[in-house]
């Protein structure tokens, strides 16, 4: 009997290619290494996301690293954000990183805050 | 009439004058201008989490119900119904990381409505 390969994992998180590269332009303008994402109570859904300049990745949080940009992913968002696909979405009137999240349940009117 | 009446009516009807309109932030003046459009609109519309949610596009067509306020050569366009439920508000445009746009901010209308600034609900006095 053989033991099964490890199957490769999939990344927690994967970028669209309009988000890759509104996401390294950022982070040349701003000189840094990669945007941290993590979740915050807030809203009237329960949970919404933000976004952070980073440097380094702290204790257990988990690193993606997709066509040259870096995506930190904070540990305690983690579980909430795993199979999420981030997307850039602009036009005239608002630019905005959405977040197309299969863990999500229900989420507000503006699509700011959601609930798992 | 004396002076320092003269100045409490002037100061109040500036006060007054304020409220009845819209203040143009020159974020958004300078966001219209760098999406090289002249004119937006911002409308009252029933829906969003707390009851009333804004929505802004760009129209350039003025009605004849329309209130124009003008700054640095753009136009804030608004009809006579939203502008009842949006007077005394500010106009910007809002920057941030994770989203860019533009906002209806103190408005002396709303009751703190939602945490994404689009849907609020009125005061009811």
């Amino acid at each position: 009997v053989t033991r099964s390969r490890l199957i490769p994992s999939r990344a927690a998180l994967t970028l669209t290619p309009a988000a890759v590269k509104k996401v390294s332009d950022i982070t040349n303008r701003q000189k840094c290494q990669g945007l941290k994402v993590s979740v915050k109570t807030r809203g009237c859904n329960g949970l919404t996301y933000v976004l952070d300049y980073c440097d380094y990745a702290a204790k257990f949080d988990e690193v993606v690293e997709q066509d040259g940009v870096k995506i930190f992913i904070d540990s305690k968002a983690l579980m909430t954000l795993i199979g999420t696909e981030m997307d850039y979405t602009s036009n005239k009137l608002t630019s905005e990183f959405v977040f197309n999240n299969p863990n999500v349940k229900g989420t507000c009117g503006c699509g700011e805050s959601f609930s798992v | 009439m004396s002076v320092v009446g003269r100045f409490v009516l002037k100061t109040l009807h500036g006060h007054f004058k304020r409220l009845s309109q819209l203040v143009v932030d020159s974020s958004a003046v300078q966001q219209l201008k760098n999406i090289e459009e002249k004119s937006l609109r911002v409308t009252v519309d029933g829906g969003g989490c707390s009851g009333f949610q804004y929505k802004f596009e760009i129209d350039e067509k003025v009605n004849n119900d329309d209130v124009v306020f003008e700054k640095d050569g753009v136009q804030i366009i608004t009809d006579k119904i939203s502008l009842d439920f949006i007077k005394g508000s500010t106009i910007e445009f809002h920057e941030e990381l994770i989203r860019s746009s533009f906002r209806v901010v103190e408005n002396p209308q709303a009751e703190e409505g939602c945490s994404c600034g689009i849907s609020f609900s009125v005061k009811i006095d």
